[in-house]
């Protein structure tokens, strides 16, 4: 087998695993900072989409003009395909939807009725973004709970630590590369610290079983056997996870493409969280706090 | 080991369900309801906003979504869903709908008919100083849009026989004054009451005939019995949720046959056990998703995506524990039973943590974001049921016959081990 009886020295190393994923958290953070924010989408910030399909290719050049012709020059403007885009005003009513539509329709030519027509008033963007950040804090604090009770303390607070990883690197992509962030996005994080937790905990429940192997061989040495033991179905796991994930990256519309990437990114990172950071939290606190044998 | 009348019982258990599965899933496509974000349509985010929080009660949310129910029926908008958060916000879905800016309109205008005494009217501001309120709309027995002998624009209000009496004597009482017909805070019109009026009450000077007949249709299904402000509204087009739904269904097709290739190659006899494990896992998925009515939205496509990868690892978990006890020099069968008894723990937590953020998504998502968490958590029971049940029995099954339970069946590619 391929990684039959691999022998790793993932905790040996761990202070690098720590500085890799601080050094990528931390260009997530510069990432924000140099963009000036998260680029959030209406459904938390309130206003209107129209996503317009055009009777032929058009350039942004084109569309922004006959946008700035109406007094719309502050409208966001994301191509989706060559010929359909989205164009992003404040909150806006019907009369006014009607005139960019048939300014549009004159200048450029476009099908009616638009492909999507959404309209959010600020209010409900905020109730909305409440809303995403309990379901976040009740998941989070459910799991530590679960992983508490079946496992120990210190079990439940390395499997936080590895889930704030995932959704922090997540987040810092997001960043990075201005990507909106959406409801469907906060959905997909969620996920991700399921997922992440999931792959966590496969991996502790080896350690958990191994335990009394600790006084033989030392914590650090127990926990790096756990890791290997584990290795190929962690892998085999991500690549059965990714492949349709993949897929959908490539040959899904827009807004699954969007669930897509921040899958991709947390399904890679809940991988590599379980091995490098969790485990290796887990071995820290021993150090820090010994109840076995280093 | 279980005995085999067990095993029977069991793969006989599961082939109901199967079937089951299979009646709701026939045919295929036309058995799941499709979100909004899939099929097209409209969706409608209504809040309320009286000012006195107090007023907003069960009884009154309920009663406006009565009222909304009866505008939609005179719409003859076909296959609405009117449903209410955890927030008191109404939410509505209109699959159907034609032209979703007169139905966002019609259902969200509050219809409080008043008729009050025009007093005077402020000759510099223009506004009007309105006596109390004599009578409300809800002694309306219908209303119609239509023309006046002379050509002109009206609402036409018919009373109940007791408001026709009340409408007399307040006519009667207010001879030459201005009786002011106010719609939602506006004055439609205000006629001098030249003599007491004993049969219908007409609204004049609407714009066009439409506004007409949707003031006429918000006047027959009566006021709303609190303010309502849309929050957010959605049209979809039917081809943008097509397109989305045949991408998802192909990216689930291409992994799936890749999951299988990949299964079959890394753990041959087991890897192939697995692959029908899976195949069962999407017939059941399919069948309890179409036997509960859920609808499939876009995320919800994608919560599909990721339980097919999902289904497998716990199939992954059990066969790299039986490698691992083959490797240990233990026979087959001891490896089978110490592979499933070890790795069934590990599942269950696992799952668990998932199951936990589905139902938070559950509780506080709205829209496809809940569509989403049912299809994650329905995925999640199912891949644990399926491979816990089916490919345990069938596992336990063959490892009775000994020219399958060797160690080339189980994964293992080396010969060695088996005693």
């Amino acid at each position: 087998m391929i990684l039959r009886d691999t022998n790793f020295n993932f905790v040996g190393r761990k202070k690098i695993w720590y500085l890799v994923s601080m050094a990528v958290i931390l260009m997530g953070v510069i990432g924000f900072f140099a963009r000036g924010g998260f680029n959030l989408g209406i459904d938390f910030l309130g206003g209107s989409m129209l996503e317009v399909q055009f009777d032929q290719d058009v350039e942004v050049g084109q569309v922004r003009e006959v946008m700035e012709d109406i007094g719309f020059g502050g409208a966001i403007l994301q191509r989706t395909a060559s010929d359909q885009y989205i164009i992003r005003t404040t909150t806006r009513d019907v009369e006014t939807k009607n005139m960019i539509l048939d300014a549009l329709d004159d200048n450029l030519g476009i099908q009616r009725p638009p492909l999507q027509d959404r309209n959010v008033m600020p209010g409900f963007g905020r109730l909305i973004t409440r809303l995403a950040l309990i379901a976040v804090g009740i998941s989070i604090m459910g799991i530590l709970i679960y992983v508490w009770i079946r496992f120990e303390f210190r079990f439940g607070a390395a499997a936080i630590v590895a889930l704030f990883h995932d959704v922090l690197i997540t987040l810092g992509i997001y960043a990075i590369f201005f990507r909106e962030i959406n409801t469907a996005t906060i959905a997909a994080l969620l996920t991700i610290i399921g997922y992440s937790l999931n792959d966590t905990i496969v991996v502790f429940d080896r350690i958990r079983e191994n335990t009394s192997d600790a006084s033989k061989m030392g914590y650090a040495n127990m926990v790096n056997k756990s890791i290997n033991k584990t290795l190929s179905r962690s892998i085999n796991t991500s690549l059965t996870t990714l492949t349709p994930v993949i897929i959908l990256l490539f040959i899904g519309s827009t807004a699954l493409q969007d669930f897509a990437l921040a899958l991709l990114v947390g399904i890679l990172s809940g991988t590599y969280s379980s091995i490098f950071i969790a485990s290796q939290v887990l071995v820290s606190w021993n150090n820090r706090f010994p109840k076995f044998k280093k | 080991m279980r005995n085999k009348k067990v095993h029977i019982f069991i793969l006989f258990i599961l082939g109901a369900v199967i079937g089951a599965s299979l009646y709701f899933a026939y045919p295929f496509m036309d058995s799941i309801d499709l979100g909004l974000d899939l099929r097209g349509g409209t969706q409608i985010v209504l809040k309320p906003t009286q000012e006195d929080i107090d007023e907003v009660t069960e009884e009154s949310i309920e009663q406006a979504m009565f009222i909304i129910r009866e505008r939609i029926d005179a719409l003859g908008v076909s296959e609405p869903l009117i449903t209410r958060d955890y927030t008191n916000n109404i939410v509505i879905q209109l699959p159907g709908v034609k032209d979703p800016d007169r139905a966002m309109e019609v259902i969200g205008r509050t219809a409080q008919l008043e008729f009050r005494i025009l007093e005077s009217i402020d000759p510099q501001t223009g506004e009007a100083e309105l006596g109390p309120v004599l009578m409300t709309g809800d002694k309306l027995a219908s209303a119609q849009a239509g023309y006046d002998p002379t050509g002109r624009i009206v609402v036409t209000m018919n009373f109940t026989s007791e408001g026709q009496q009340e409408f007399a004597e307040i006519t009667a009482q207010n001879v030459g004054e201005q009786l002011a017909i106010v719609l939602d805070g506006e004055i439609q019109s205000a006629p001098v009451i030249r003599q007491a009026i004993t049969g219908d009450a007409v609204i004049e000077g609407i714009g066009s005939l439409a506004d007409a007949n949707d003031v006429a249709l918000v006047l027959r299904t009566g006021a709303l019995p609190v303010d309502l402000s849309i929050e957010e509204n959605i049209t979809v087009g039917p081809t943008l949720g097509r397109d989305a739904l045949t991408g998802g269904l192909y990216a689930g097709a291409i992994g799936l046959i890749l999951i299988a290739a990949f299964m079959v190659v890394y753990y041959r006899g087991l890897g192939l056990i697995s692959v029908i494990n899976l195949l069962l896992y999407i017939i059941i998925f399919w069948g309890v998703l179409a036997s509960l009515g859920a609808a499939l939205t876009l995320p919800g496509i994608a919560g599909i995506i990721l339980t097919i990868g999902m289904a497998v690892d716990a199939n992954v978990i059990i066969f790299e524990r039986i490698k691992e006890e083959i490797h240990k020099e233990k026979t087959a069968r001891t490896s089978i039973s110490q592979g499933f008894k070890h790795g069934l723990r590990t599942i269950v937590d696992s799952n668990i943590t998932t199951l936990i953020t589905a139902g938070a998504l559950y509780r506080f998502g709205t829209g496809p974001v809940r569509g989403f968490a049912v299809t994650l958590a329905i995925g999640v029971v199912i891949s644990m049921l399926t491979s816990l049940v089916f490919s345990r029995t069938i596992i336990y099954m063959l490892a009775g016959f000994r020219r399958v339970a060797t160690p080339q069946f189980l994964g293992v590619w080396k010969r060695r081990g088996l005693s």
